[in-house]
């Protein structure tokens, strides 16, 4: 019998290299994801406002639609992609739907015309970028060491086992696309105006964080 | 096969960790989205070094996502810096009169081209055009080309419906397609470079 982390699969979609199910696990992660894609959708931008201290000044950001639109463009991109990330059953498909999620974190906050918002979301880029070489890589050594990039066929347990290289390099560059070391790269970009939009960016890499945990423990 | 993807994977994580040293070291912020292309390139032949159809599969969406990250974090960098694009003016102090490279090297690649046919034949095709285009300071309206290329394009696909819904007529599709994609690869290479001064004037 196959041993399914997440719960027994309600249901699986097997159509060529295109492999989704939902397990109990999954579809709650897949729902979050959508919920929030959905606030991001119907809610109104907050406008910040700097207060001085000691005074009764204050003064509210001026934020232009254009910068709006593109910012909820790319949090509901980002709420697509985490979507995606959360229901695919292949290897690859996922290292994909998570690079895409490093794009769009860039992306909702890069619209902002603030200097040191910019340079944090250049710096966080950066490192987005370069941790697409694990990612890719720890697929690759998946289909190298298994013969598979099928996580139902993974889950049957009748292939050879993962190398714990491929696992640690997954999880190195989802790590690298949003989580908690390189997390700090972050704290300035969401000093960036837009509340509902932002949040996306934590969400959706805490939504990936919680399914590599269910990747790695699949081989 | 196994012993030899080992000692690829063994020279490719040398070849990472000298780049990713050479990202640590790095202080200036467009050589480091440069070096970032580099190691790039290194993710992509870890996929390659599988060496089966599964990878070539695999490392055009990789490319792909790869090209989008790197478009997206040069875009930032230029509204960081404050970069325009300013139009270059042509300085018109030509000192030594250009001489034209023989013709026979750009026929020489496009024969060859069609004799190898597909698309390694539309990448050699496409290479003599290029040295066409750059040795004869050419000068000609390019939309032409880029009709063809769409119209080959369209030929290619046709070519694989026919594969799918009328599989007897088999060779004609493939004949099709290999044409359609020999035409559309040699235009679009023969188009690298070329469009780019184009808003000058």
């Amino acid at each position: 019998m196959a041993d399914f982390i997440g719960g027994l699969p309600y249901y699986i979609l097997e159509f060529g290299d295109e492999l989704v199910y939902f397990t109990p696990y999954t579809i709650t992660l897949f729902l979050l994801a959508l919920a929030f894609t959905l606030l991001a959708i119907i809610s109104r931008p907050e406008r910040q406002m700097d207060i001085a201290f000691g005074g009764d000044a204050y003064r509210t950001k001026d934020i232009s639609i254009s910068e709006m639109r593109f910012r909820r463009f790319m949090a509901i991109a980002c709420g697509l992609a985490s979507m995606g990330a959360m229901v695919t059953g292949d290897i690859f498909n996922f290292t994909l739907f998570t690079a895409m999620v490093g794009i769009t974190n860039v992306g909702i906050v890069a619209a902002v015309k603030s200097p040191h918002v910019q340079d944090a979301a250049y710096q966080y880029g950066l490192v987005a970028l370069s941790a697409t070489v694990p990612l890719f890589a720890g697929a690759a050594v998946y289909a190298a060491a298994t013969g598979s990039l099928s996580m139902i066929e993974l889950m049957k347990g009748t292939l050879p086992a993962v190398p714990l290289v491929a696992k640690a390099m997954l999880v190195t560059g989802v790590v690298g696309e949003g989580m908690a070391p390189f997390y700090a790269a972050k704290a300035e970009m969401f000093r960036a105006p837009g509340a509902p939009y932002v949040i996306m960016c934590s969400l959706s890499s805490l939504l990936i964080f919680l399914r590599v945990v269910e990747v790695v423990m699949l081989g | 096969m196994w012993g030899h993807y080992n000692y690829g994977i063994f020279i490719v994580m040398i070849a990472a960790v000298i780049a990713f040293l050479a990202l640590a070291r790095e202080r200036d912020d467009l050589h480091k989205l440069l070096l970032i292309d580099l190691i790039e390139i290194l993710s992509l032949g870890i996929i390659a070094l599988l060496g089966t159809d599964l990878a070539e599969a695999l490392i055009l969406p990789g490319l792909t996502v790869g090209i989008a990250e790197l478009l997206a974090l040069s875009q930032i960098y230029c509204t960081k810096e404050g970069i325009r694009s300013n139009p270059i003016m042509g300085l018109d102090i030509e000192v030594i009169k250009k001489a034209d490279a023989p013709m026979i090297l750009s026929i020489f690649l496009v024969v060859y081209g069609m004799i190898l046919s597909g698309f390694t034949g539309g990448a050699v095709a496409g290479l003599g055009l290029v040295v066409l285009f750059i040795s004869r300071s050419y000068r000609e309206d390019l939309n032409l080309l880029e009709m063809a290329s769409g119209i080959s394009w369209a030929l290619w696909i046709f070519a694989f419906f026919i594969f799918m819904f009328l599989p007897g007529f088999w060779f004609v599709a493939l004949m099709g397609a290999a044409i359609g994609i020999l035409l559309k690869v040699t235009v679009k290479m023969s188009l690298v470079g070329t469009m780019w001064g184009e808003q000058h004037g």
